[in-house]
This record gives structure tokens, sequence and C-alpha cells, in this order.
């Protein structure tokens, strides 16, 4: 079974992407790719991960070890299960540090107390000597990013950072990514399932679906003119409070394929309601259908919307 | 979406008192005070090491010396506890007799850590088949008639090879060799379930090293079940050493083992039992305060024991 297949993309010194998919697109198996990290029994059978000049894929043991953490920093979903009950959290972000050779002990013992300011903890000159459980839900992940940040990485993966947390707090942490790679300069690709956030933070968007890219582009242009379907169903799926249209609600029937067993032609065909006759045997390429903006569609929405509105 | 700075809030208002918070050894220990047993339990072996921190230095008579009155003399003012059969006083011999049990109860403890901490982390840890050969050891080790193989190895190491002169440390080797696979298989299964959890996965992603995880995130999550496990580690090798000299196999004479002195009053007891009650009266108390102090233990670091 292939989980992740045919995805190609960059990221920019300093960029913010957006990956946005449901659950089982391979979303979060292609960011642990990047760090090589895929949970057994799963593996890397083909492909390149260049981290500048260098594959990630041929990298020694030593090399990715020291490559995560220094270059590619990762945080999670779960803030709650993340950190070590037993340690305090001070000195988690200095074994962060230590791991690594960017910073000598003495110099990462310095760093924990800014660093916690820097993801804005309030009073971090007494709450590095607390533990885990003495931090709320917020706390807790802005501490996991002071870790994944402490040793200057340029680039964070942040795998739905805030889904396990409080809508307020969502907001805040999202604030808080937009700040650091402003201040920081470190790229970040943001994992969600959460459209919102995305346009809160990302200048550049990936949709994935099954396995693959269905589409890619700057932000504004994919929520402005989405080309593929999913994208444009996933964007109608949300309510919005700044448009007074009644638009309804669209809803995607079905469930995602069975990555085992894909269906033949387009991965989206099953569940689409402009497919085409090609789209039942022919899968299509990602095609350039604006500024760099790319969408996998034999259809694209342009023409589907263009239909619509001469036969009104 | 975007919020701007928001306010932070005065948390220094007013009268509220914040709920304590508590570690979790203050956690444990809150709970092992309130554990009666365990508390005898503790008091007891607090005792037991006074007494043999005092016996090191001083004993009313010297553990050897013979004939300091009649033999077989019952307890009196001058010798509260009496005289055994070669006319030696029975308290000093139980003071020392109290040293050489913390010592063998103590480094036990140690050295069957030593063993079973790292075979356990690595098993569990790496599983595969570093799993599998340490894992079959274990299983193997369980199959094998501990007492005999022990008993094998004090008198391979001290009489036939003169490895080790026979004393506390051979027992304690003795002891060690023959039952590591009570902790070496209590951290595997730690190691096993704590290396899925997710502070674990985060340190892997940060670049820690396998050692740096061992040490830092696994063994500090371990160590509750690992105290308890080595306390009752303690009173297994006591007793063990206890039988070994009863048997004549273990501490030579004239060092005052309590077994050693259990089979000295053995051949009196009808005559004169006090000579055997003394030492058979401090082993039981001393095996049931390490017993009800790693029951207390157990609970307290259970958390489902919570409340």
């Amino acid at each position: 079974m292939t989980a992740v297949d045919g995805v190609s993309f960059e990221v920019d010194r300093g960029e913010t992407v957006g990956i946005v998919g449901e659950s089982g697109s391979g979303k979060t198996m292609t960011a642990l790719s990047i760090l090589r990290l895929v949970p057994e029994p799963g593996r890397i059978t083909a492909g390149r991960i260049l981290f500048g000049e260098k594959d990630v894929v041929h990298m020694t043991d030593e090399e990715i070890r020291e490559f995560r953490g220094a270059d590619v920093a990762m945080i999670f979903q779960d803030p709650m299960t993340s950190l070590n009950p037993v340690l305090k959290v001070g000195f988690q972000v200095e074994e962060a540090m230590a791991a690594h050779n960017r910073f000598t002990r003495g110099q990462a013992h310095d760093r924990v107390i800014p660093m916690l300011q820097r993801v804005r903890i309030p009073d971090a000159p007494a709450r590095v000597r607390d533990y885990p459980h003495q931090f709320s839900g917020g706390m807790r992940q802005r501490a996991m990013i002071a870790m994944g940040l402490s040793n200057e990485p340029s680039l964070l993966i942040a795998d739905e950072p805030t889904t396990a947390l409080d809508v307020t707090v969502q907001a805040s942490i999202i604030e808080l990514l937009r700040d650091l790679n402003r201040e920081m300069g470190a790229a970040v690709i943001l994992i969600t399932h959460n459209m919102s956030v995305i346009a809160s933070l990302c200048q550049r968007v990936i949709v994935m679906y099954a396995g693959r890219i269905v589409e890619e582009g700057p932000t504004r242009a994919i929520f402005k003119n989405p080309e593929h379907p999913y994208t444009w169903s996933l964007l109608r799926s949300i309510p919005r409070v700044d448009e007074r249209t009644h638009e309804k609600l669209v809803s995607i029937s079905g469930l995602p394929p069975d990555l085992s067993n894909p269906p033949p032609g387009c991965r989206f065909h099953p569940r689409c309601r402009y497919r085409v006759d090609r789209c039942f045997t022919d899968e299509p390429d990602l095609i350039d259908v604006g500024a760099s903006q790319r969408a996998r569609c034999w259809v694209l929405m342009r023409n589907v919307l263009a239909e619509s509105k001469t036969d009104r | 979406m975007a919020i701007a700075a928001l306010p932070q809030p005065d948390l220094a208002v007013g009268a509220y008192e914040m709920p304590q918070q508590v570690s979790l050894l203050e956690d444990a220990w809150n709970r092992i005070r309130r554990n009666r047993l365990a508390l005898v339990g503790a008091g007891i072996i607090l005792l037991l090491l006074c007494t043999a921190a005092v016996a090191a230095l001083w004993t009313p008579y010297p553990v050897w010396l013979q004939a300091v009155g009649p033999t077989y003399q019952p307890p009196s003012l001058a010798h509260p506890l009496g005289l055994d059969q070669a006319g030696r006083d029975i308290l000093s011999r139980i003071m020392g007799g109290a040293s050489i049990t913390v010592q063998v109860g103590v480094g036990s403890a140690i050295i069957v850590s030593l063993i079973g901490i790292p075979l356990g982390l690595m098993a569990g840890f790496y599983r595969g088949w570093v799993d599998t050969v340490i894992s079959f050891f274990i299983n193997i080790w369980y199959g094998i008639p501990d007492l005999l193989v022990a008993l094998i190895l004090v008198f391979v190491l001290s009489d036939a090879l003169h490895l080790i002169p026979r004393g506390v440390f051979v027992i304690v080797l003795a002891f060690s060799l023959t039952r590591w696979m009570d902790v070496a298989r209590l951290v595997r299964g730690q190691a096993l379930a704590l290396r899925e959890r997710e502070f674990v996965e985060a340190a892997r992603m940060s670049g820690a090293r396998d050692l740096g995880i061992l040490a830092r995130h696994i063994l500090p999550n371990a160590l509750g079940p690992i105290i308890v496990q080595a306390t009752f580690a303690i009173p297994a090798a006591v007793l063990f050493e206890a039988f070994l000299s009863f048997l004549g196999l273990g501490l030579p004479s004239p060092m005052p083992s309590w077994g050693a002195m259990a089979n000295d009053g053995y051949h009196g007891l009808d005559f004169a039992p006090h000579i055997a009650l003394a030492p058979t009266i401090a082993l039981s108390v001393t095996l049931m305060a390490f017993n009800w102090l790693g029951d207390g233990l157990r609970d307290a670091f259970d958390p489902r024991m919570r409340h």
C-alpha cells in the first residue's frame, strides 16, 4: 500500500506552507518522511527529500540525528502527552539544545528562559522549574514550540498544533507561530485540516487527497479560485461570517478511498460531483492553472462554474 | 482570526488560595504516610539501620569474643539477650548481624538493579533480536533452581577457586546472579510501554540519542516500579543469606550472621531457647518490615490506587 505517492513540493527559507487534507490523506506521513521517521513497517521506497543540497533519504544515522531537531523541528497535535511528565519543563528545553552541537551546555542553560519568554509563557523565570502537569494545554504547546525552536532550525513542521486546544488558545498559538516565523525566519510547514488556520498563517497551500497533491498554490489564489473540485468543496464546507450570501454548505459525501486498493483514474472521482468519463480511467497530472497554482483535475472548477452560468 | 496583544490577567488577585500542586514523590509520600503498616515497617528499618551503624563502631562485647560468661547463660542484666553455646554475648552478635543484614540487603538490591535495569531497558527499547535474546535468558534463568545454582556459585568462587573470600560479597553476588530477572522483566515491560509514549517520539524527532532517551525519558518514568521491586529484593536477599548461613554454607564463623546464630541455638533449643530465639525474631521482624514497606511503596507509586 502506498500512503504517499508523487508528492513533490518546495519550501523556501522563511516561507509558511500549509498542507490540508482529511484524515488519512497522507499529510502526517509526508511530514514524517521529511524526518525519515515513518513508523514501522512503513518505509520510504523511492524519491528524494532535499534539504539544501543534502538528501535526507541517504543521510547516515549521525547526520539524520543532527538533522532532526537542529535543522528541522516538529511539534505535534497533543501537547498533553508530548512532554515528559517527570522532568521539569526548563530542563526539557535545555536537553533539546544539549542533544545538538549548536550551543554549549552553558549557553543552552542561559537560553531556556529567553526561549520561554519568546513563546510568551508568563512569568517564565519561575515557570522553568515547573513540571508539565503544572502547565495548561496552551502553555505546554508553547513549551513544545520553544523546544522545537531552541536550536534555531530552518524548518518547523507543525502537525495539527492547535487541534487539541481550546478555540481561544488556538488563535493565540497561531498568532505565536506567525510572529516567530517573522522574527526567527524559520520556514513553517503547517499540517492541518482546518482551512481557517491556513488562511491566517500560510502563504502557500498544498491540498492532499488519498496520498496525492490535488491542488497547490498561493493561499489567496486557492481561496479565491479553487480549481480542484475537492478544494472547492472543502472551502464550501465552512460557514462564512463575512459574506451575506446564503449559499448552502457543501458536504463531501462518501469516504476517502482505501489506499491498499485505490480507485482507477482520478482518486477523487468516486466522490466528485463534476466527474466526466475520463475521470474513471485516466489519472490527471498536476497542471498549471494560474500563476504558480496547479491542480490535478480534468475538469477544473472554472469550467464547471462557467458552464453553470451559461445554463442560467 | 488575528488577536491583538491579549491583556495579561492579574495573577496576584485577592485572597483566593491556589490549590497546592504536588509532585509524584510528594504524592507518594502523602499516601505512604497514611499507611500505618508501611510506617511501622519504615520505623523498624530505620532502627535496623541505626543498629547496624552503631554496631560498625561499637558493640557491648566483641562479636567473636568467647567465654565472656558461662555458656548457655540465659538473659541477665549484664547480658540482656544471654550468652550462646560458646559464651559469646548474643546482643552484641545480633547488632553485628544487623550490620551484615544491611550490607547483604542493600548490596543485593544495588547489584540486582545494576544487572536488571540495563538488560531490561535494552530488551524493551530495542525490541527485535535484542529482546529475543535477553528474554530467552530471563526465561531460562527462571527455570533454573536458583538456590542450587547460588550454592554452587558460592562454593566454586570461594572454596574451589578461591577467587573471592567467603563473605558478604560472594553471597550478594550469588544472590544477584540468580535473581536479576525480576527487575529485568519489570524494566523491560516498562520500557516497552514507555517507548511508545509521545514524549519519547518527540525526543526522537528532536534528534535525541538513544542513550539520552533511555536515561532521560524511559528510566525516570520507570523509577517508581523499580524502587518497589528493589525493595522486595532486599528481604529476599536477607533470607537467602540467613538460609545459606543456617546450612553452614554462607558466612563463616565467627561472623555474626543471624542464620548461623539460629543454627547455633538449634542444638540447644530444649534447654536454652534464647540462643535461637533472638536471631529468628530479629530476622522475622526485619523481613516483615521490608515487605510492609514494599507493599506500601507499591501502593503509593501506583496511580490507580490514588484516593
